[in-house]
């Protein structure tokens, strides 16, 4: 009934992509790499194969995606084509060894999952956003549709769990995203520069930080906001600068490959987003010493960010009040260097080592 | 001696690995007594858990079925997780059961589960989790009580607000409310060692032993992990027609045992050092324990009442008096009456107790305050508290705004027809039914038919009268000719007394105060047939209240009742609960907005048709009032709607008035050359492109508004546009200040061309007030003496959830201090309510109940206010003003913002307190703070309201209306 003695198992990782580019599918192959160095045997499944594929490099462990391009639309053709790759996805878990895993990383991917033969592996589910992301969208009803008899359902914080719990998703539990790197040289906090880092999106609110830098600016004309990052709303963002009067004192520096060198020049890390889940930029930040603050827009923040000990947090939206804590920090060095010290200190708590000690528990626990 | 199978035999844990501990992580105690049927199902779904290292104790309390049988059968095709043992005699209880299965049990942590009930699938495992990541001695879930025989399963969670996300606790002194209200011991997993150990163990020969061991084992418990998880289905079965005399015996001793286990529980805390959690306790007392009994009062003789006061007041007299003031009046007040033995007073109280609108006592007034009843008050202090309800407002309520106890003193059947006399008496409190008024009255008789308008039979009531502190009435009604059921549709009826007091109505209901008052079968004449029931018998609602029912013959019953369950029942079931629901979706928003769009906007236009609304139609008010009046006076031709919401007094009589939300109402917007409010019309209607918005808004912003608040910027970019488009129906804004153009224009994005910088025509009144010595009419409708000096206290909206608006100062004492100097009149905001004591009558005036607010700004002498825009208006009066900021950093911080620092550009003294409103008015007069302020009240006018110039509303006028002029 147990996996192998010395706890090595197989791991089935199962996604909507193994090569799209995204948050979830660079958590899967962090996550698969982690497993894979512990000595496990992990395969990446991935259920649908974009136009553009990302390229992965070599990758220490097997990859398998369903189809060759999308599934067909919804409808009969749909679920014939499922029944076969559900087929084939009982084939490969049927070659398991006993105390495999299956960890389906989005609730699309496990509307294939559930029709495979699963018995004898233990399955779980997971949500990578916030319960009040997934509430908007149509992936609310479909989680307590699918993930309801899985063994576990993951979200990422246990307040998220705990509302998925209050509404009847028994099996909701939680496990944090892990840092992915934690560096030696913390940012000297020098530049007196606050900066950004994510999609220019909608969902990410950089309009908000327009707004919220057209309050805190003037008071601090030698500063700058650097925003990273590229995306669909560039051109309504930069037009918007401009009608605010802020061309001056914002730099629009595009999107980065190398996060760290961009936070070693910023003294004040900047999140204003709609929604998230648990950020991973805010994690990085962290690691690098740099402070934040950041519009409370999910259990993830708080869970991450000790307001006022490692970072400062504002009511979402709030433009004025992040005004206020930004200058706060801007405003006051010692505070910058006390909170980012802690900050890098406290984010340890989710550094792989840890994290992957979570999982295999886990998955120990889910045997008994 | 108790004898088991399988009780040597150990699981064998040899494949388990190292980190798992050797035996099941967990067992289940699953109790029985003579339940043979179900036990097999709770034991499933154990079974079937998804924690798989689970073991099942069955406990069997020497079941007199088959119970032990089943038992050992289920342990037979279990061996290795199923174990039955058997108590040598019945114990009466589940704590001795309970005791045996810990000692039976092998399990790290034990669970209790009765044969009766099922465990959540997941609750083992859930559990198990919780107790080993937090090291907990005690894990606690949500226990779900599932209807069984309900037609749709209802559930209702048990005390869910207690478990609505995960927590642990250090000591249950941190969660009071755990031990005083979540008195179970089944949704609960215990680590075993902590039990054994502790010697913690359920009480035997007494009912009630949850109350005592879950107490217990919170006391005991180092730490305590809540989850939210669902872990337990208590299924309720309902037990119906239970009303028998040794129903009352038990009933008796039932309580004097809940009695006893209160009594060891106080002893318990008091030990454990927890005293602390008997106040809490105390509380749910008063507020939960005694309220379950004392609503049974009414229908229960007076030798149960005697017994049942003896043993409540033995306990009540150990009660925290200090608990009283944490319940809610009724509460404290039954529980007074109680311990006084008040029967006359305590009866009505209880209806009110069971009828929470309910007006049940005659009150009385004393030195300014309102009081249940004039006993007890002058000689017990502690009764004025208690007994004080001046609070609840019901001095402010008119009559047929109060629900009125109406107690029915006769029920009498003269002949053998279906001729009943009735007779009742009405409470009548602090007289609201004057002497000398008019009064009218008539029963009435309707079907309890839910859904569909109910049909109605109307008697007259042949005498009514004051007599003493009642309205007593008395009617003859002939059943059998007023009440003619549709068959074995209408079972129920229920008779309602309408009382008309100088033409306003109030409706009471008819209350049985005594059982065993209205008795014995009356003739009946169906409409349908006569096949099922043709007699009705009277019947006494829970609520109290006299109902009829039929009487169904029983063996065409047994037919019916078969028809009903059957397939023809279900289908005329059906057909009725979807004819109920096409109704409902008949008269919904969305298809009268599709009615709006599809059908009134192809009407063709009309012109000269203008509707106008004011705060959502809650007022006649404001701007749109004043253009309105500007427009009659110049004796315009048009036509005009006013739209209102709720009631329509006050509301113009030269216009056409149409309820908001209504057919006339859309039909009115479809067809109109113009719109004028304040606020919105609503946000579905679209307009059509020749009608002209004038939107006036209703007032300067200090709050952020629009666009630039936190709830608009969070909207996705659709939801914002969508958003907008409600926002670019607006033709013209009218614009106070070039403040308002940095504000509100731009917070909702409005073009340049819309604005119209005529400022406010409400505001007129108030420019040509300015400098006037003449006091208003006003003046003397509020029956203000001429010597005294008007304050006005105008705050802005709070949310206060549930709760009533309070004054955030003591009005008494405002009165008691400035009363000789002044008057003061209060407004609240419009979705705000305020009570004020008969004490400070004369002295503090209610004017909330106003629609419109500028006359009292013309009249008041100073305004006292926070962050109202009234302050913008007022301004323009060059009066003092006063602000009374008490919560003005949640108010800046914690709310939406503000545009401008409030402390820096105050026209007039900020203060924070109570006492510092009170010095500064004390310290010097109205004229003295006048000429201090009178360089920042130019600034701030010249600031805010630059274009008000006492002629908006003609020019407004000029603008649009002047065709309009007869020629």
């Amino acid at each position: 009934m147990s996996g192998q003695r010395d706890g090595r198992r197989d791991i089935f990782l199962v996604a909507n992509s193994v090569d799209e580019l995204g948050g979830v599918t660079s958590w899967t192959h962090q996550m698969a790499r982690l497993f894979t160095e512990r000595g496990h045997r992990v395969h990446v499944i991935g259920i649908a194969t974009p136009e553009d594929p990302h390229d992965l490099g070599d990758l220490p462990y097997p990859t398998t995606r369903l189809y060759d391009g999308q599934p067909p639309a919804p409808g009969r053709a749909r679920d014939a084509s499922m029944r076969d790759r559900a087929a084939r996805l009982t084939r490969i878990f049927g070659a398991a060894r006993p105390g495999a895993v299956v960890v389906v990383t989005q609730v699309w991917a496990m509307e294939w999952v559930r029709l495979a033969d699963t018995r004898g592996l233990t399955v779980v589910g997971m949500s990578h956003e916030s319960y009040e992301t997934a509430k908007a969208s149509s992936r609310f009803r479909r989680v307590l549709k699918y993930y309801a008899d899985v063994d576990r359902m993951l979200v990422l914080t246990r307040e998220d769990a705990d509302l998925w719990i209050g509404e009847g998703l028994n099996n909701a539990s939680f496990m944090p995203n892990a840092v992915p790197w934690l560096p030696d040289v913390p940012s000297p906090r020098t530049g007196k520069a606050v900066v950004s880092i994510g999609r220019l999106s909608d969902e990410k609110g950089v309009d908000m930080l327009l707004d919220t830098w057209a309050e805190v600016a003037p008071a601090h004309p030698d500063w700058t906001l650097r925003i990273y990052g590229s995306g669909e709303d560039e051109e309504l963002l930069r037009k918007q600068c401009t009608a605010l009067g802020l061309d001056d004192s914002v730099a629009w520096m595009g999107r980065t490959a190398d996060v760290p060198a961009a936070l070693r020049e910023a003294s004040v890390f900047a999140l204003s987003s709609r929604g998230e889940g648990f950020p991973l930029a805010l994690m990085e930040a962290m690691a690098m010493a740099v402070p934040c603050a950041a519009f409370d827009c999910a259990p993830g923040v708080h869970e991450i960010v000790a307001d006022g000990e490692d970072g400062l947090l504002a009511p979402p939206g709030n433009t004025a009040e992040l005004a206020r804590k930004l200058d706060l920090l801007m405003s006051d060095k010692a505070l910058r260097d006390r909170m980012g010290e802690r900050a890098r200190e406290n984010v340890r708590r989710y550094g792989t080592a840890e994290i992957v000690d979570r999982w295999e528990n886990l998955f120990a626990f889910l045997e008994r | 001696m108790m004898f088991g199978v399988n009780v040597e035999q150990q699981p064998q844990s040899a494949t388990a690995g190292p980190a798992v501990p050797a035996g099941p992580a967990v067992s289940v105690v699953v109790i029985v007594y003579n339940d043979e049927a179900r036990l097999p199902t709770a034991v499933r779904s154990v079974l079937e858990q998804t924690l798989r290292g689970v073991e099942v104790v069955i406990v069997d309390d020497h079941s007199s079925d088959g119970s032990y049988e089943v038992a050992a059968r289920l342990a037979a095709l279990h061996p290795d997780r199923v174990r039955a043992y058997r108590l040598p005699e019945n114990s009466g209880g589940c704590g001795a059961p309970r005791n045996e299965g810990i000692r039976r049990a092998r399990g790290a942590y034990v669970l209790f589960l009765d044969s009766d009930d099922v465990l959540e699938r997941n609750a083992c495992r859930n559990m198990l989790e919780a107790a080993e990541t937090t090291g907990a001695d005690l894990v606690s879930g949500l226990c779900v009580r599932v209807h069984v025989d309900t037609r749709t399963k209802k559930e209702v969670k048990w005390y869910p607000w207690l478990y609505s996300r995960t927590r642990t606790l250090d000591s249950v002194s941190e969660l009071p409310d755990l031990l005083v209200y979540d008195t179970l011991s089944t949704n609960k997993c215990y680590r075993r060692d902590f039990l054994v150990e502790g010697g913690l163990e359920f009480p035997v020969g007494i009912h009630y032993e949850d109350l005592f061991f879950s107490a217990q084992v919170y006391a005991a418990a180092r730490r305590i992990t809540l989850i939210p998880n669902r872990v337990y289905d208590w299924n309720v079965v309902e037990r119906p027609g239970a009303e028998s005399i040794s129903n009352r015996r038990a009933e008796i001793a039932n309580f004097a045992h809940r009695m006893e286990i209160h009594r060891r529980v106080d002893r318990l805390l008091a030990d454990q050092g927890l005293a602390e959690l008997k106040f809490a306790k105390d509380v749910k007392f008063l507020k939960h324990d005694l309220v379950l009994h004392l609503r049974d009062l009414p229908f229960r003789d007076a030798s149960y009442r005697q017994e049942f006061a003896a043993l409540a007041n033995a306990y009540l007299a150990s009660i925290d008096p200090a608990a009283y003031d944490e319940v809610e009046p009724i509460h404290a007040i039954c529980a007074y009456l109680l311990r006084e033995r008040d029967w006359d007073n305590l009866l009505p109280a209880v209806d009110t107790l069971t009828n929470r609108d309910k007006v049940s006592a005659p009150m009385a007034e004393r030195d300014g305050r309102i009081y249940w009843c004039a006993e007890h008050i002058e000689e017990d202090p502690f009764a004025r508290r208690i007994l004080d309800v001046t609070e609840l407002g019901y001095h402010a309520r008119p009559v047929g705004k109060m629900f009125l106890r109406n107690e029915l003193t006769e029920y009498s059947r003269p002949g053998r027809s279906g001729v009943v006399r009735l007779a009742g008496r009405v409470t009548n409190p602090l007289g609201v039914i004057p002497p000398g008024a008019r009064l009218t009255a008539e029963l009435e008789f309707y079907a309890r038919r839910p859904g569909v308008r109910f049909r109605t039979f109307r008697v007259p009531v042949a005498a009514v009268r004051h007599e003493g502190p009642y309205v007593s009435w008395e009617a003859t009604a002939d059943i059998e000719k007023v009440l003619r059921p549709l068959g074995i549709v209408d079972a129920v009826w229920d008779v309602r007394l309408h009382l008309g007091v100088d033409g306003e109505r109030t409706s009471t209901r008819l209350t049985a105060a005594e059982p065993g008052l209205a008795t014995g079968q009356l003739p009946v004449r169906p409409r349908l047939t006569r096949l099922v029931a043709d007699r009705v018998e009277p019947h006494i609602s829970a609520r109290g209240h006299l109902a009829f029912r039929l009487v169904p013959d029983k063996k065409a019953n047994d037919l019916v009742v078969r028809g009903l369950r059957g397939t023809p029942g279900r289908l005329a079931k059906t057909g009725y609960r979807k004819a109920k629901a096409l109704r409902k979706k008949a008269t919904s928003g969305d298809t009268k907005i599709r009615l709006y769009h599809e059908a009134f906007l192809r009407l063709p236009p009309r012109r000269r048709l203008v509707v106008f609304e004011s705060h959502l139609g809650r007022q006649y008010s404001d701007s749109p009032r004043a253009i309105y009046e500007e427009m009659r006076r110049q004796g315009l031709d048009f036509e005009a709607v006013w739209s209102y919401a709720g009631r329509p007094d006050g509301f113009p009589s030269d216009a056409t008035l149409v309820r908001r939300w209504s057919l006339p109402y859309l039909r009115a917007l479809a067809r109109a050359e113009f719109w004028i409010d304040n606020q919105s019309y609503p946000l579905k209607l679209t307009k059509r492109p020749g009608t002209t918005y004038l939107q006036t808004w209703h007032g300067s912003a200090l709050k952020r508004m629009g666009f630039d608040e936190p709830s608009w910027k969070l909207k996705s970019r659709a939801a914002q546009a969508e958003q907008q488009r409600t926002l670019d129906r607006f033709d013209r804004f009218l614009i106070r200040s070039e403040h308002d153009v940095r504000t509100l224009a731009k917070a909702f994005r409005l073009r340049e061309k819309a604005l119209l910088r005529v400022g406010y025509p409400r505001n007129d009144l108030l420019v040509q007030a300015r400098g006037a010595t003449e006091r208003p009419p006003l003046a003397a409708e509020l029956g203000i003496p001429a010597d005294k000096k008007v304050l006005l206290y105008a705050p802005t909206f709070r949310q206060s959830g549930q709760k009533r608006f309070a004054l955030p100062f003591d009005v008494e004492r405002f009165a008691e201090t400035f009363g000789d100097e002044y008057v003061l009149l209060v407004r609240a905001h419009y979705l705000n309510h305020v009570v004020l004591p008969p004490s400070v009558r004369g002295r503090v005036v209610d004017v909330s109940g106003h629609h419109d607010v500028t006359p009292l700004l013309a009249l008041a002498d100073a305004l006292i206010t926070d962050y109202s825009s009234v302050m913008f208006d007022y301004a323009l009066l060059d009066r003092p003003m006063l602000f009374f900021t008490y919560d003005y950093d949640a108010y800046v911080h914690e709310g939406r913002g503000t545009y401008f620092d409030l402390m820096e550009r105050a026209p007039g003294p900020v203060v924070r307190t109570e006492d510092e409103l009170h010095a500064v008015l004390a310290g010097s007069s109205l004229e003295e703070q006048s000429v201090k302020y009178a360089a920042a009240r130019e600034r701030f006018t010249a600031a805010f309201g630059e274009y008000d110039k006492g002629t908006a509303a003609r020019r407004i006028v000029d603008e649009f209306f002047s065709d309009w002029r007869r020629k």
